[in-house]
């Protein structure tokens, strides 16, 4: 192991030997950070990636290494760009986590993981994972050698997007597995009212009536909670338009403020290909649309949600 | 008394012969199997008319062997007929079991396809505006053809299925492992697909991917590239069904230096093979720019021909565009 595991570095020392955590004493803790981070807003109080650079300048090791900002970061980088030192903070976390990790300490997210009888091997998800997790590895199976694929649970930031590429259904995150997913695609017959299921990333709707105004739907619009956008497959829209359900609205965050970093590309990519399949079936009509909502955007999705809702109304009417 | 010989029939609907073909592949195999089965039905090799089927018992055919989709009024009267006479009906090659090659018949109208083929097509030359007609008044009575339909539909679609065999064709050996089973007796549960592995072509191929992975920047057609036989065609920006197709045809493609084209249809579990295949093209996307993003999906030529160049019959598109086939298939 490199000589940054040694004992007689200090802590910050070793932080800054791992590529990443070089910036590390530039911190001069204004906090800018913490007020642009999503995490500290939605999920984590006490999430502060300022203290945990400070923690590691005391040499608090075993305090950062349980804090939650060392492993929910999930490197979206609002921060950076926002920091007046210009200092990558998610790669000082990274930093951290990787000791953390080191030292045996585990993430306490929810890991994606693959099953063994179904993974085929093909590498795909070990290609879209925005954070290395998975990799190809050589195991025997009931005594058979075969390429599988391995999930770095400490790695794994369990946004789903190995999940939705997997093309055998073989990688599963607990609360959004295939399964769990499409068992939510249901909208209740209305009465002429356009059907709509509307797939959210928690991640991109900043404001609290935002998020508030999706609980006030009537039920013919139906909100289905995803981790990102890259987790949506287009067999799930394909289903839901196939269940009678007139359209799909996808809401994910706008690129470059990805939480997950890839997720919206990744999602655009392939809502993108779906619509020109549709296209060339004739049988598109924009009943499948995606979205992307920036971080100043507040109130858009009351305005997407309209706008969707007023053209599959129209779009019935035509019919 | 003597174990009777089982009972065998093949059939043809909408389909090019290449099953037909991939049986007789089994050469001397063949014949010595043909010594143990009563051939009852093959209008491609033996001389039967549909009066002799009708003349069978219900049941009496132990196995039929089903190639072609259902593409006209005899496709489905014959596939109906058929199954009234088979204990086991197995739903062989692509046609059949998705659609194959007929289904992309299904991105047109029937009215579009026929305009195209008697009156638009360059290479027709036809003033008197000639259609195919079902049913023509002549002096010595009524004339009648199939109708064409305009959904090309599976046989699972149009009646009930015992097995499914797949591929563009079933490859020989495949054919010859099920001919033993059946023989042997030990066929799985009703249902199951046969002739063909669990897992996609993934699982079996041995192209290299690379060390450190690998993401496209732009996606080339087969003949666009100067293709390294030893490295994944994904890696060479090169779309290949194998991720989101079975496995079980050894490879044939793959092994000639050409991506897998799907025609073994999906694994177990997955509903649309089209929709997989395209959610893994797009999760191979290589950028961070949102105006990249077009520009790379833009590379993608024909992506629906692409994704169900042999699935097409049996998508969740095709029911998108046609209505659901459990309302229509029995028609």
């Amino acid at each position: 192991m490199a000589d940054h595991s040694s004992q007689a570095q200090t802590f910050a020392g070793q932080v800054r030997a791992i590529p990443g955590g070089e910036h590390l004493e530039m911190c001069y803790s204004c906090g800018t950070c913490v007020s642009k981070c999503m995490i500290q807003q939605k999920v984590e109080p006490e999430y502060n990636p300022r203290r945990l650079l400070h923690m590691v300048m005391m040499d608090m090791r075993e305090e950062a290494f349980k804090s939650p900002t060392t492993w929910l970061c999930s490197a979206c980088d609002l921060c950076y760009p926002a920091c007046p030192q210009e200092i990558h903070i998610s790669g000082v976390i990274g930093a951290v986590k990787q000791l953390a990790v080191e030292a045996g300490y585990e993430s306490p997210l929810d890991a994606v993981s693959v099953e063994e009888t179904l993974c085929s091997g093909c590498g795909i998800c070990v290609m879209t994972c925005p954070y290395e997790a998975p990799h190809l590895v050589e195991k025997e199976v009931d005594g058979v050698m075969d390429r599988l694929s391995e999930v770095d649970a400490n790695a794994c930031m369990g946004c789903g997007i190995c999940v939705a590429a997997c093309p055998m259904g073989a990688i599963s995150r607990p609360g959004v597995s295939n399964a769990e997913v499409k068992a939510q695609i249901s909208v209740p017959k209305s009465n002429g009212a356009p059907r709509m299921v509307a797939f959210v990333c928690d991640w991109s709707l900043r404001a609290d009536a935002d998020v508030a105004l999706l609980e006030s739907y009537p039920e013919n619009v139906r909100v289905i909670h995803i981790p990102c956008t890259g987790r949506i497959d287009p067999e799930m829209a394909l289903l839901a338009l196939h269940s009678e359900i007139d359209g799909v609205l996808i809401c994910g965050c706008a690129p470059g403020e990805c939480h997950y970093k890839r997720g919206t590309v990744v999602s655009s990519c392939k809502i993108g290909l779906l619509n020109r399949v549709l296209e060339q079936m004739h049988v598109g009509d924009g009943r499948v649309r995606f979205v992307q909502i920036g971080t100043q955007d507040r109130g858009r999705i009351r305005r997407e949600v309209d706008s969707m809702l007023d053209h599959l109304a129209a779009w019935k009417e035509a019919e | 008394m003597a174990k009777a010989k089982p009972k065998l029939a093949f059939y043809w609907a909408a389909s090019c012969g290449g099953c037909e073909i991939t049986i007789t592949e089994l050469g001397m195999q063949l014949i010595a199997t043909g010594e143990k089965v009563d051939i009852v039905f093959w209008p491609c090799l033996m001389d039967f008319k549909y009066s002799d089927v009708e003349a069978l018992e219900d049941g009496e055919i132990d196995v039929c062997f089903f190639n072609g989709a259902i593409r006209s009024s005899e496709n489905e009267h014959v596939a109906h007929l058929l199954r009234q006479k088979s204990k086991v009906l197995v739903s062989f090659g692509a046609c059949s079991h998705t659609g194959g090659i007929p289904g992309l018949a299904n991105f047109y109208d029937a009215e579009s396809i026929l305009e195209r083929v008697y009156d638009t097509a360059p290479s027709v030359d036809d003033s008197r505006g000639t259609r195919p007609t079902p049913s023509v008044e002549m002096p010595e009575g009524t004339i009648e053809i199939p109708t064409f339909y305009d959904q090309v539909l599976t046989l699972d679609q149009t009646v009930d299925v015992d097995y499914f065999m797949p591929g563009c064709p079933p490859v020989a050996d495949q054919v010859w492992n099920v001919f033993q089973t059946i023989l042997k007796g030990g066929l799985p549960e009703r249902r199951a697909t046969i002739g063909a592995d669990a897992k996609t072509n993934c699982d079996v191929c041995p192209r290299e991917k690379g060390e450190g992975g690998f993401r496209v920047k732009e996606w080339k057609r087969p003949h666009e590239v100067e293709l390294d036989p030893d490295v994944c065609f994904l890696a060479q920006g090169v779309i290949c069904c194998g991720p989101a197709t079975r496995a079980g045809c050894g490879l044939p493609c793959i092994s000639g230096n050409m991506p897998c084209r799907g025609c073994y249809g999906p694994p177990d579990g997955v509903v649309d093979q089209g929709a997989k295949l395209f959610s893994a093209i797009g999760a191979l996307i290589d950028t961070d720019e949102p105006e990249a993003v077009q520009q790379i999906m833009d590379t993608v030529v024909d992506p629906a021909g692409l994704s169900y160049r042999f699935g097409l019959a049996d998508s969740l598109l095709s029911e998108l565009k046609y209505g659901k086939n459990s309302e229509e298939g029995e028609g």
